[in-house]
């Protein structure tokens, strides 16, 4: 692996009277692919928004690109390229998909600089790596919510980012394009070279995917490789009784399920 | 039709019309797509209070009318950013606060004042050169900046914190849509009036949002309506003798519901994945 990329050093985030994450230190190198796990409410998008530099530490440290997250620029969250949460989307919001794609580049750009033919030729390239380039002048809710994340993973790409940060890309969609959605991320990261946040309540699918998970419950409970990380005594304490293990090692959480 | 034309007083009102029309609908596209539909209203009754004061006091109406519409669009931006409340609620009080202003002010006058009722119901056929001009500059400042900026309007429209994250300067311009917006009902104060001017900033915007799925298609479509609603408004307005600023708003809701009825939207297919 390359070198840290993001650190966090003994960071706490948070509202006035509410802690959201709390002591965090660790460690995101160049070229990693890390999964993000943890129950509802254990500061998982927190963590997101953390690395976006939109959120700073109460205390502690946040470094992203070797600047102090409080210094983070314009042009230094253009190099995190990120899938927010699905739902958010107004599916009749007049928007092509190519003119969705061609937004990742607005950050890049920066003030006054309109997007000249190399940035479409950047964001056809996007969409071709998804697998989305003949859909370029459909309309994006007109899509399925698969091709939507496809489309939306393009608009992250077009940033030619270091950092691809992916808040549950495969929740809401069915099963197949889950994997499929996973397939290519996993493809886009070995390909391009990118280092993956993927934040996910679903631990089954990404567990042979990833090389490190980070499992949260406000604080970092535990982070390494897949199999040091989901030990049944640590999922234990995270999950309690709302965790199930089937005979077939698979992890079910039923606090998750049951709030969908 | 030569002859309405070659008046002086037409042509001022077409002109101005036909401004108001392209800023408002320019800036009713972000309106709309962003949600902030009431605050139009809301800084169109702002401004409204920023002119009876300029009356009672006897200041030039344009500087005040402006103090009190960015006023009241800042206090509200910084409302809902702080989270404080929802931004329907922080405007709706604000409306009726400046209302209430406005009112106060028009009883505080010795004597009645037709010019500030011009301003309430709107006056397109009384423009004068020197309010022209003045339309005219603030029409090039708010469609120079939408010109500019118009990638991170966009961008913002779509979703702020997207935008954000993108490195994308978007809690500064969000502020600048909203001093446009009030920028915006300011010029369009005097042609359509406080009451009806943030009809003239929805209603070509919505009707050529039922019509198109592209960002780009949907701006030119509301320049469109908006610019031919306006002026062919006034000139409905001057030939059959009807207030100006029903007569554009009226016609800008005919089409609307027509478009409604032609929405390619509503024949909407799902790709399948």
């Amino acid at each position: 692996m390359g070198n840290p990329i993001i650190r966090f050093s003994h960071a706490t985030f948070g509202f006035p009277g509410v802690i959201a994450l709390k002591d965090i230190t660790l460690e995101i190198a160049e070229g990693e692919f890390i999964g993000i796990i943890g129950p509802n409410g254990s500061g998982k998008t927190t963590l997101c928004k953390a690395v976006l530099g939109l959120m700073r530490p109460l205390e502690g440290s946040l470094q992203i690109f070797d600047c102090a997250c409080e210094e983070l620029r314009c042009h230094h969250r253009a190099r995190i390229g990120y899938l927010p949460q699905k739902g958010r989307l107004d599916q009749n919001f007049p928007i092509t998909v190519l003119e969705a794609v061609m937004m990742g580049r607005y950050g890049v750009l920066g003030l006054f600089r309109r997007p000249a033919k190399q940035d479409q030729e950047i964001a056809l390239q996007a969409l071709t790596n998804v697998g989305m380039q003949d859909h370029r002048d459909s309309a994006l809710g007109h899509l399925s919510s698969g091709q939507q994340q496809r489309v939306l993973i393009a608009r992250a790409l077009a940033q030619q980012p270091q950092v691809l940060l992916l808040d549950e890309p495969t929740t809401g969609i069915d099963i197949t394009t889950q994997h499929s959605v996973l397939d290519l991320v996993r493809r886009l990261h070995r390909d391009l070279g990118l280092t993956v946040l993927l934040v996910t309540h679903d631990i089954n699918m990404i567990r042979s995917q990833v090389d490190r998970l980070v499992l949260l419950k406000t604080r970092l409970f535990a982070a390494g490789a897949p199999e040091a990380v989901l030990k049944l005594d640590i999922l234990q304490q995270v999950y309690g009784k709302d965790l199930v293990i089937t005979e077939k090692d698979l992890i079910i959480v039923e606090d998750y399920h049951h709030h969908r | 039709m030569v002859e309405m034309l070659s008046y002086d007083f037409m042509q001022r009102s077409l002109w101005a019309a036909a401004l108001v029309g392209a800023i408002c609908s320019v800036i009713g596209v972000f309106v709309v797509l962003r949600g902030l539909a009431f605050v139009g209203a809301g800084t169109a009754h702002a401004a409204f209070a920023g002119v009876t004061l300029a009356y009672l006091v006897g200041l030039p109406p344009f500087p005040l009318a402006i103090l009190f519409g960015l006023a009241t669009v800042w206090v509200t931006g910084v409302m809902e950013e702080k989270g404080q409340m929802k931004l329907d609620v922080s405007i709706g009080i604000l409306y009726t606060a400046t209302m209430a202003l406005a009112i106060l002010f028009i009883g505080l006058m010795k004597q009645y004042n037709a010019e500030v009722y011009g301003y309430l119901f709107g006056s397109v056929l009384s423009v004068t050169p020197e309010e022209l001009w003045g339309i005219a500059l603030l029409s090039l400042l708010v469609l120079g900046a939408i010109l500019l900026f118009s990638k991170e309007l966009f961008f913002i429209a779509f979703d702020q914190e997207m935008a954000e994250a993108s490195g994308v300067p978007a809690r500064g311009m969000f502020y600048l849509l909203l001093t446009l917006i009030a920028l915006t009902v300011v010029v369009s104060l005097k042609i359509v009036g406080a009451i009806l001017v943030f009809a003239m900033i929805l209603i070509p915007a919505s009707t050529a949002y039922q019509l198109t799925h592209s960002l780009r298609q949907m701006t030119a479509y509301s320049v469109l309506f908006g610019v031919f609603c306006a002026t062919s408004g006034v000139m409905l307005s001057y030939v059959w003798d009807l207030p100006s600023g029903p007569a554009i708003v009226l016609l800008a809701t005919t089409l609307f519901f027509t478009s409604v009825f032609l929405s390619p939207k509503r024949l909407r297919r799902v790709v399948p994945s």
